[in-house]
């Protein structure tokens, strides 16, 4: 057992120095192969069959900023928010008689690293008693590497108060209309220094950065008991400070000040079936809940069975149609500013790309070293992850994206062939059942679409479907030239449960024949 | 993990650092053991301990927090200097209330030894009745046994202390047909291990997945429920973001009146319904302090079916001539402990069995729990979600086929405005990580607009 004491003397000097490297270095630190030397050793010492250790620091820091009117006097009040979070610790996984063991700590010293080893020997033999087959890895080559998210300028060595500037004009851009009842902006900039050593012979250090930005507008009609908000959030990237003047938080401050007040005033929809033009701000989670995670392999197998769920997407149909043959998704831990692309995943396999759905034809499922021989594949696609060090690495989806369609296809076009139809941008309320079949998705702005043209804003729209029919339904995507791709952060699986970041890109698409529904 | 006396030696360490007038620190740590199953098999097993130290300082009313997990001295002191620097460059917060002094905080009790303790020994052997069931049975089971060790405690520069340590544990199951034709679900949230029923609920898990075998398909529509009480729960406790004074006042909740003011001292629910925050509850973990570090205390919502209070937190209170009575978003009030929201939320019982509940009823369906439920509407609070593992046609007061899934789309407001009988309130918790103490109950006009294929 840990002591008290102990627990409280953790290590100093291995905090925010040991992870620092030169800036093209393409080896990892030397301490840190040093204390990952430790754990292996250790685990060899019990008779472990695998094990790995990584350790990780993990920083987040928040700023934001709130106009809203005081009451009484109806001045517009600023309220700040400026915090910053970081932690530090490692986590050891081990296979003992075939089965998986796992400890973590806090405390990154070469005496804890060896304890927590032990630990999770003794969880791994105690799993192994009523373990129906022993762990299978498929192989993986031995890599000594040094990795980073390509980046100019390090968002954390930015001045705070640069970022409460930007953030300043942006509300008070949305405040210009005093109609606009209030405002909030923020900036979330995250980093994760991961070290990953294995039996396998790995040895590799990455440095994963990310940015989020978000800029809101929010209007009141008292006397009809309405509230509407309007959010422009930018593409959430893997990147660095030099990103964020593409954000264009100010610019568009101005835009979703005057759309909130025409959504406060919009007719609600007219219920029945309707065809839709999806934007990829919106159609990226649509992917996200209706594809990538019902080709997760362990929900297909029935490792999720009592949490996140099982998968409409059964063994069975790998080589049949599941949805037009406008639709090609790519599973991809590579793509240029992407959340989830790394250079390794959390089993130590190089990342890369691979075809899920091909022109509507299911082709491959998600998959780890531990699951790659169950649908006979020899190698695995690299989706092992897990979201701290003291959480246990599981199948993650990738980045999941639509390939464009041809360049002649534009928006205009697509919406040229509808003759009632709903336009929807932004994300909304999103539901999906365990097997990913029945969805119903809101949105965050909508417009009519009559006689082949967008018209006017309209409000209280959500969409239902069931997912094979609703990709079937797929006739068409705009070409390259509008795919965009947008991440979401907070992707919630596993038990314990376990957050995660991707990113999905798409470019309009537009479906046929949907029921549309009239919400509060 | 800590004791009292070492939370408070570190806190005061910490303030010591500080050049600020006003520092607090918020210490916790947590403890964490769990064995997870699937395919009839253990899948993951882990032991895990995190902690850390959150400063948050403010001088002239600006504010920068900084929380680390390296506690010692240089990775405090630079915490400490990194929370100044955020402080020192944020502009005042005009809505900030001054730090409390001294707080007389209630006592909470819901901490157990044994389960603060319990390791894979205590475990194993619930996840091999679960399997030992299932197998006999020829089902299989998947679930996760947990155990969480939390001790949170807090200081300022103005002489608050406080200090409280929690344990919490559950058990929940999902049993399915090998070919995936049904599934059946069983949980039980405990304070105590020793008191996880995993026979009973290997039980209940496997007779839902015998029973809901081919399930027929009825037409979508309005129907009568009988919800079980972690599907009651489910909707019951996304009602609390309506009781916000600020937002009401502001026009935003249904409480909010048309044209100005607010719907409190309104009957708008049946007599039986008493809705209250809770935190002396016992039967759930809670927090003797709310988000705002003011002393947790219980505050009716609903009293006979009339709204009876709005929460106010401490600026909000300060600028409409209320006592602050809870609010922050932290444990206690409304918040916090081991999910997300709503954990001290009681809904009060009835005595009619779950068993008398269905004999009441004509024509309906018995849910066992909801799946990924979304706020739809943020004003009326209109939520979306699905029907999972085990619904049933009731008819003549008698369960009589296994039915498929529904979409359901509605607000608890309207759910409790149609209720007619409660059960007794038991915890429950639900998939998301959301808890409160709940019954099952009937409630009428419960909209189901479409079916889903899955199972």
């Amino acid at each position: 057992m840990l002591t008290r004491r102990r627990f409280i003397a953790s290590s100093a000097a291995l905090a925010s120095n040991l992870f620092a490297a030169p800036k093209n270095s393409k080896t990892p630190v030397v301490d840190l192969e040093k204390l990952g030397a430790v754990a292996l050793n250790e685990a060899k010492k019990y008779k472990a069959t695998y094990c790995d250790i990584r350790i990780v620091r993990l920083r987040d820091q928040r700023v934001g900023l709130r106009l809203t009117p005081e009451r009484g006097t109806g001045k517009t009040q600023a309220v700040p928010t400026v915090a910053e979070d970081s932690s530090f610790g490692f986590g050891v996984r081990v296979i003992v008689n075939g089965a998986w063991g796992f400890a973590s700590s806090p405390i990154v010293t070469k005496e804890e690293i060896a304890r927590v080893t032990g630990e999770a020997v003794i969880i791994a033999k105690a799993n192994a008693t009523i373990q129906p087959k022993p762990i299978e890895l498929a192989p993986v080559k031995a890599y000594r590497d040094r990795w980073e998210t390509p980046h100019e300028k390090d968002p954390f060595e930015v001045p705070m108060a640069d970022k409460l500037e930007l953030l300043r004009r942006s509300t008070e851009a949305v405040k210009k209309n005093a109609k606009v009842y209030g405002s909030t902006a923020s900036f979330n900039v995250r980093s994760e220094d991961k070290y990953f050593a294995s039996t396998e012979g790995s040895s590799i250090q990455q440095l994963i950065l990310q940015i989020y930005g978000n800029v809101d507008a929010t209007a009141i009609d008292r006397q009809a008991g309405i509230t509407r908000t309007r959010n422009y959030t930018p593409t959430q990237a893997s990147a660095g400070w030099e990103y964020v003047p593409e954000m264009n938080l100010e610019e568009n401050a101005g835009r979703i000040r005057e759309e909130v007040l025409e959504h406060l005033v919009a007719p609600p929809v007219k219920p029945g079936k309707k065809d839709l033009i999806l934007m990829p701000n919106h159609l990226m989670l649509t992917i996200h809940e209706s594809v990538a995670h019902p080709t997760e392999l362990d929900r297909a197998l029935g490792y999720e069975a009592n949490y996140a769920g099982t998968s409409y997407i059964t063994l069975d149909k790998i080589g049949k149609r599941i949805a037009s043959e406008h639709c090609t998704f790519i599973g991809d831990r590579t793509s240029p500013r992407a959340l989830g692309t790394v250079g390794y995943d959390d089993d130590g396999v190089k990342t890369s790309q691979f075809t899920i759905i091909d022109q509507g034809i299911f082709r491959n499922y998600q998959t780890t070293r531990e699951q790659a021989h169950l649908v006979g594949d020899k190698e695995s696609h690299g989706c092992s992850q897990a979201d701290s060090w003291a959480t246990v690495p599981f199948q993650r989806m990738p980045n999941v994206w639509l390939k464009p369609g041809p360049a002649e296809t534009t928006l205009e076009s697509l919406i040229s062939g509808i003759d009632d139809g709903v336009l929807i941008d932004g994300r909304g309320s999103y539901s999906i059942d365990q097997q990913r079949y029945n969805f119903q998705f809101g949105g965050d702005a909508f417009w009519e679409i009559k006689g082949g043209k967008k018209g006017n804003m309209i409000s209280r729209v959500a969409y239902q479907g069931r997912t094979p029919d609703f990709w079937q339904a797929c006739d068409g995507t705009a070409g390259p030239s509008y795919w965009r791709q947008f991440g979401t952060t907070g992707d919630a699986k596993g038990e314990p449960t376990q957050i995660n970041s991707i990113s999905h890109g798409c470019s309009p698409s537009r479906f046929r024949n949907i029921n549309v529904l009239l919400t509060d | 993990m800590f004791t009292k006396d070492e939370a408070q030696k570190l806190g005061q360490k910490v303030l010591g650092y500080s050049t600020f007038p006003e520092c607090q620190v918020t210490i916790t740590s947590v403890e964490e053991a769990y064995t997870r199953f699937a395919k009839n098999g253990i899948t993951t097993a882990s032991l895990s301990m995190r902690r850390s130290v959150s400063v948050a300082v403010t001088r002239d009313g600006r504010t920068g927090q900084y929380g680390v997990d390296d506690l010692d001295d240089a990775s405090l002191k630079e915490a400490v200097r990194k929370a100044e620097e955020l402080a020192a460059i944020s502009p005042p917060n005009p809505e900030r209330m001054p730090a409390l002094g001294p707080q007389k905080y209630p006592s909470v009790n819901d901490f157990d030894e044994a389960t603060a303790n319990a390791r894979a020994p205590q475990m194993i052997p619930h996840v091999k009745t679960i399997i030992d069931t299932a197998t006999k049975r020829k089902l299989v089971a998947a679930g996760l046994i947990e155990r969480a060790h939390r001790i949170t405690a807090i200081t300022n520069k103005s002489g608050l202390f406080g200090f409280h340590e929690g344990a919490d544990s559950q058990l929940t199951t999902t049993v399915r047909m090998p070919d995936g034709s049904s599934s059946g679900w069983a949980g039980q949230p405990s304070l105590k291990l020793s008191e996880i029923d995993s026979a009973k609920l290997a039980a209940a898990a496997s007779e839902k997945c015998e029973r809901w075998r081919n399930p027929q398909r009825l037409d979508p529509g309005n129907y009568t429920v009988v919800l079980e009480p972690t599907a009651a729960g489910d909707i019951v406790r996304l009602i609390t973001p309506g009781f916000s004074a600020r937002a009401t006042d502001e026009g935003r909740t249904f409480l909010s009146k048309r044209g100005g003011g607010t719907l409190v001292g309104e009957k708008m629910f049946p007599e039986f319904i008493n809705l209250r925050s809770d935190p002396f509850d016992g039967r759930q973990p809670s927090s003797p302090w709310g988000g705002e570090l003011l002393p947790s205390k219980a505050l009716a919502l609903i009293d006979k079916g009339v709204v009876a209070n709005l929460e106010y937190d401490r600026y909000w209170a300060s600028k409409t001539g209320k006592e602050p009575n809870g609010g922050g978003g932290g444990r206690g009030g409304f918040g916090g402990g081991f999910g997300q929201g709503g954990n001290a939320l009681t809904l009060e019982g009835g005595s009619d069995s779950i068993e008398s509940l269905i004999a009441s009823v004509d024509r309906g369906l018995l849910i066992t729990h909801f799946w990924y439920i979304r706020n739809v509407n943020p004003q009326t609070l209109q939520q979306t979600g699905l029907t999972r593992d085990g619904v049933f046609l009731i008819e003549n007061g008698k369960i009589t086929a296994p039915v498929m899934n529904f979409r359901f789309l509605e607000s608890p407001v309207r759910l409790l405005k149609n209720t007619k009988r409660l059960g007794p309130a038991v915890r429950v918790r639900g998939l998301e990580g959301g808890m409160m103490v709940s019954p099952a109950l009937v409630a009428s006009d419960f909209p189901l607009p479409s079916i889903s294929d899955a199972i």
